[in-house]
């Protein structure tokens, strides 16, 4: 009950924001309904560690252990942008379509939401490309030739792989009914089918849904759209795009992963490792000459997807374990990370890395927040993702992939290195700023500090019932 | 034996004396469309009285390849016919003379003493028609090749007849999707030999724009109408390799006796006749390519062809 | 029905895998941009009609159903979309320059066939219905080729059509291999086509309000350009 409402009350939301008497206060509906939902979602997650499923609607909606904490991850992110955008779109150009924004936005939320309650693969396809149409539409939102440009190529590269995934969802479900699945087709009993069905079409059908999904998820080399589309949508939405847009399709594929996993025959582990290592190879060494520090914080992105999948492709329980404390400690850090960078465009009005120096004497809250995401980011200790890392990278010794743990290792620190250098310049040194800053509204501080929280509280201690939650969810992934 | 020697004659009779009247029906049809009377479809058969009654005059700067072309060029179609269905589907006497490779050879071979004879003038005109012809030759070579191939591929065998048999009457193979791909790319293969619209302009009299009709430019009296008869011919002979061994197998005489080879001439009149109309409506629906464009049109023809060798190769046996 | 027009049926669905090849490729080789939306129109078309075919065969509502959705999604639909969201002026471009010139681009389309035939061959030749060999390969062969003309164009409503032929070439597939896939299922892909076309027209729409051309690849500002090292 509580995931159903929680599930549809963004849906709600939008058709709140629609109606036209609505319209001014359309931010307050908006915050309203996803607090609501955000509360109800962490309801749904202890009903998970009681039963181990949290039932909505049998057979349609259902979540297990990885699908409330992907629910958990995507309210409280989502919720949280949505107080950011309260103060920071009063500044955009288009202030006045803002009622569409959060109707849109609203949209978008839903989608995100309803993708990991869903329990039949094929409305999980349609659940991701309902995420990526209405992020397209708020990725133009700013309506600069920029803005568009970054929206059109998102479109492009993205809707290029939904028929490709859709291919590989329908070859899915041709193995399953071939290998004598009855009754319609879910997460559940793919896996319980997976040994019976032949190994060359799953793994052809998992090879085209990787394509597909991972267009969207921003592994190399589709993510030429992921630099752009973050830097140039208004930074709340970055924060949901980095934060969880791009970790719902890498569920949907480590859902699959997972499938292939229980097939005794098809082996794709090694593979898995493979291109994981390759994306973060790409995105460390283009963190080392970024100019835009949104887009620095994009390649991020890409660098920390990767490393999920090579955890992922480890194929051991603690490697599964690695990966979903990875995804849970990513989309906090890196909201707050868009949350910071908001406020630093917000202040300066520039997005260039050489033209902020000396943030520390102009803006020292801007500054402070700025310091602290890129610290959790890079992966310093005592911040959660250093213990994801480090935990990916235990896994990976103790299943025996040395070479890619070294490499893995190298990889992160020259991550490490190219965010702290950028950031260093940004934040110390002499400001040549001749104007004072703007104000940084109320809303933006509030959101920015909530979302400190879960960071600075990870880092050192994980309470139980979150702790259980990650481990449930890496029994959804499988592996020894 | 000797039956079959009588029923190939009755096949050479049949292209020999029909193949005018084919081209009298095109053009008089092309009129009709475009709301013209049109010339009486019987008009090719004066044109080439009247010039066989006329005196030849032949420039004295040429070699003998000037003088043999025409007979070539109109023995050559008469040689195909022997070898491919045309009235009956079971092989005649000289079947077996040469296969599917041969007849193109064959009627390549006409097309290049055509276009040598061309250059043989010294005429400005001769040269640059007989150049543009083999260019669009060239290009349309790969495309007969790879249709003979998938066709005696699927029906392991390079005779037209056994081809006929095996790949038209089969449904198996007839509702295959390379069997479409086929006759599209042999269909525009057909257009650009025939030096038919879009690739050519038949009626057009402007020496500079001329492709296939200039290879007749410098001929005159018995050399002029062998040139025309061979070509009418060569174009009757590619439409029955297209229809009665491609396309549609049906009409052709079954029986051994002399009644239904006769009964079988209707039959493939009635189905050239409609062949016509389709051929009338493409030309009348589409403009003439420019000149670089046809590589592009012939190109989609090989690219066509060969998507059905693949469909064929990857499907074929196991169906 | 009797049993005799079954197999002509499955018959005429090869036929119909042909003729969807062939549009595929026409695709790729059409100047105009009208020219590619027609051909668009003619392959949903043959995509309805095979879904009919299909579904007559095996007596199974669902394919009837799914040949419905098609038509009324794709032939009249969107069209329709396309037609108000974007301005006239739209359909009478034509695009003189590809990325490479058409006989170059047919040629790698005609390799992307083979390549679809040479990836799906183990699986086609395990199936032994013959619906299955003859649309799995096609269909992903219709899938990459719509790929790459999604890639080859300049214009914007061509890359659109390819995105949307690209779906075309996996429901072919489907409609083979998993014809029995959910109502609600089909109905949301269905849907989906729609809103696709319906976002990308917007977005075209407003490209071209900003910059006055349709061709996205007049935009180019965002990419990293080497900096001195400090």
């Amino acid at each position: 009950m509580a995931l159903t409402v929680a599930v549809f009350l963004p849906l709600v939301a939008a058709l709140l924001c629609w109606v036209k008497p609505l319209r001014n206060i359309a931010w307050g509906v908006t915050v309203v309904c996803l607090s609501i939902s955000f509360a109800l979602a962490v309801v749904s997650a202890h009903q998970v560690l009681v039963n181990g499923r949290s039932i909505g609607i049998p057979g349609w909606f259902e979540a297990d252990g990885l699908g409330a904490l992907m629910i958990l991850l995507v309210s409280f992110v989502c919720d949280l942008a949505a107080i950011f955008a309260g103060g920071y779109m009063h500044h955009s150009e288009r202030s006045d379509r803002l009622w569409w924004f959060y109707c849109n936005y609203n949209l978008l939320v839903f989608a995100l939401i309803v993708v990991p309650a869903l329990t039949d693969p094929n409305l999980v396809w349609v659940g991701v490309e309902l995420i990526t149409l209405f992020a397209i539409l708020l990725v133009g939102f700013e309506n600069t030739p920029n803005a568009l440009e970054a929206a059109w190529k998102y479109a492009i590269l993205t809707l290029m792989g939904a028929p490709i995934s859709l291919l590989g969802f329908l070859m899915l479900y041709w193995a399953y009914r071939s290998a004598g699945g009855t009754g319609s087709e879910t997460w559940q009993g793919l896996h319980a089918m997976a040994p019976l069905m032949s190994p060359n079409l799953l793994k052809l059908s998992f090879l085209l849904v990787f394509v597909g999904f991972g267009s969207k998820t921003g592994f190399v080399p589709t993510h030429t759209w992921l630099p752009d589309a973050h830097s140039q949508a208004p930074t709340p939405i970055c924060a949901v795009l980095s934060g969880v847009k791009t970790s719902v399709p890498l569920y949907a594929v480590l859902r699959f992963l997972s499938i292939i996993l229980a097939s005794p025959e098809a082996k794709l582990g090694e593979w898995m490792v493979v291109l994981g290592l390759c994306s973060v190879a790409v995105a460390a060494f283009l963190l080392l000459q970024v100019r835009d520090y949104k887009r620095m914080f994009a390649y991020s992105t890409v660098e920390h997807m990767g490393i999920i999948l090579t955890a992922a492709g480890f194929a051991t329980q603690d490697g599964a374990l690695g990966a979903v404390a990875q995804m849970l400690n990513h989309s906090l850090t890196k909201s707050l990370c868009f949350y910071a960078a908001g406020i630093v465009l917000l202040s300066l009005g520039t997005r260039q890395i050489r033209d902020v120096r000396g943030l520390f004497r102009v803006s020292p809250f801007a500054a402070g927040a700025l310091l602290l995401c890129a610290l959790a980011i890079a992966g310093a200790p005592p911040f959660p993702i250093f213990l994801s890392e480090f935990s990916i990278l235990s896994a990976g010794l103790r299943s025996g992939h040395n070479a890619a743990v070294a490499i893995l290792a190298t990889l992160i620190v020259v991550a490490f290195v190219g965010i702290m250098l950028q950031v260093n310049n940004m934040i110390f040194g002499k400001s040549d700023l001749y104007s004072s800053p703007e104000a940084i509204p109320a809303s933006c501080r509030t959101a920015v500090i909530i979302g400190a929280i879960p960071i600075l509280l990870l880092g050192v201690f994980i309470p139980q019932p979150v702790h259980s939650l990650l481990v449930l969810a890496a029994q959804q992934l499988g592996g020894r | 034996m000797l039956r079959t020697v009588g029923y190939n004659l009755i096949q050479l009779l049949f292209v020999l004396g029909f193949a005018p009247l084919y081209a009298g029906v095109l053009s008089r049809f092309k009129e009709n469309i475009q709301s013209k009377r049109g010339p009486s479809i019987f008009q090719p058969y004066r044109d080439l009285w009247k010039l066989f009654h006329k005196d030849e005059v032949i420039s004295s700067e040429t070699t003998w390849i000037f003088r043999a072309t025409p007979y070539l060029v109109f023995v050559v179609p008469l040689f195909v016919t022997s070898l491919i269905p045309v009235l009956t589907d079971y092989p005649l006497a000289f079947a077996f003379m040469g296969d599917m490779l041969a007849g193109g050879f064959f009627l390549a071979l006409g097309g290049f003493f055509a276009a040598l004879a061309a250059v043989d003038t010294g005429n400005p005109y001769g040269p640059m028609g007989a150049s543009r012809t083999r260019m669009v030759g060239f290009l349309a070579e790969p495309v007969f090749m790879i249709v003979f191939f998938t066709v005696s591929f699927v029906a392991q065998s390079t005779i037209p007849y056994i081809v006929q048999q095996k790949w038209v009457a089969s449904s198996a193979a007839f509702f295959s999707p390379a069997h479409i791909l086929l006759l599209i790319a042999f269909l525009m293969l057909i257009l650009a030999e025939g030096g038919r619209i879009p690739v050519d302009n038949p009626t057009g009299h402007f020496e500079l724009a001329m492709i296939d009709e200039s290879k007749g430019l410098e001929y005159s009296g018995r050399g002029a109408a062998l040139m025309k008869w061979g070509g009418q011919m060569k174009f009757l002979v590619l439409t029955c390799i297209f229809l009665n061994v491609l396309l549609a197998p049906w009409g052709l005489a079954h029986g051994q006796q002399l009644g239904h080879v006769l009964l079988a001439v209707p039959f493939i009149l009635l189905k050239v006749f409609l062949f016509i109309i389709v051929l009338v409506m493409i030309e009348s629906s589409l403009s003439k390519l420019r000149l670089f464009r046809i590589s592009e049109f012939l190109g989609a023809a090989f690219i066509i062809s060969v998507a059905a060798m693949i469909a064929s190769i990857f499907s074929g046996p196991g169906t | 029905m009797n049993s005799a027009q079954v197999p002509l049926a499955i018959g005429f669905n090869a036929l119909i895998a042909g003729l969807i090849l062939i549009s595929a490729f026409a695709m790729v080789a059409t100047r105009q941009v009208q020219g590619v939306l027609r051909f668009f129109i003619l392959q949903s078309a043959l995509l309805a009609t095979s879904s009919f075919l299909i579904g007559y065969s095996r007596h199974s509502i669902h394919l009837l159903a799914l040949g419905v959705i098609t038509v009324a999604a794709k032939v009249i639909a969107i069209p329709w979309v396309l037609k108000r969201t974007l301005p006239g002026e739209v359909y009478e471009r034509r695009e003189i320059e590809q990325v490479l010139n058409i006989p170059s681009s047919l040629l790698l389309a005609l390799l992307l066939a083979i390549a679809a035939e040479f990836i799906v061959a183990p699986i086609a030749m395990a199936s032994s219905d013959p619906v299955v060999r003859v649309n799995l390969p096609i269909g992903l062969a219709g899938v990459l080729i719509g790929a790459y003309s999604l890639i080859a164009r300049r214009e914007a409503l061509p890359q659109l059509v390819g995105i949307l032929a690209m779906e075309n070439g996996a429901f072919f597939a489907g409609i083979a291999i998993a014809p029995d896939l959910p109502l609600i299922a089909e109905l949301a892909v269905a849907i989906d086509v729609i809103l696709i076309a319906v976002v990308i027209g917007v977005l075209t729409r407003d490209i071209k309000l900003t910059i006055g051309t349709t061709e996205p690849s007049a935009l180019t500002e965002l990419r990293e350009e080497p900096q001195p090292w400090r």
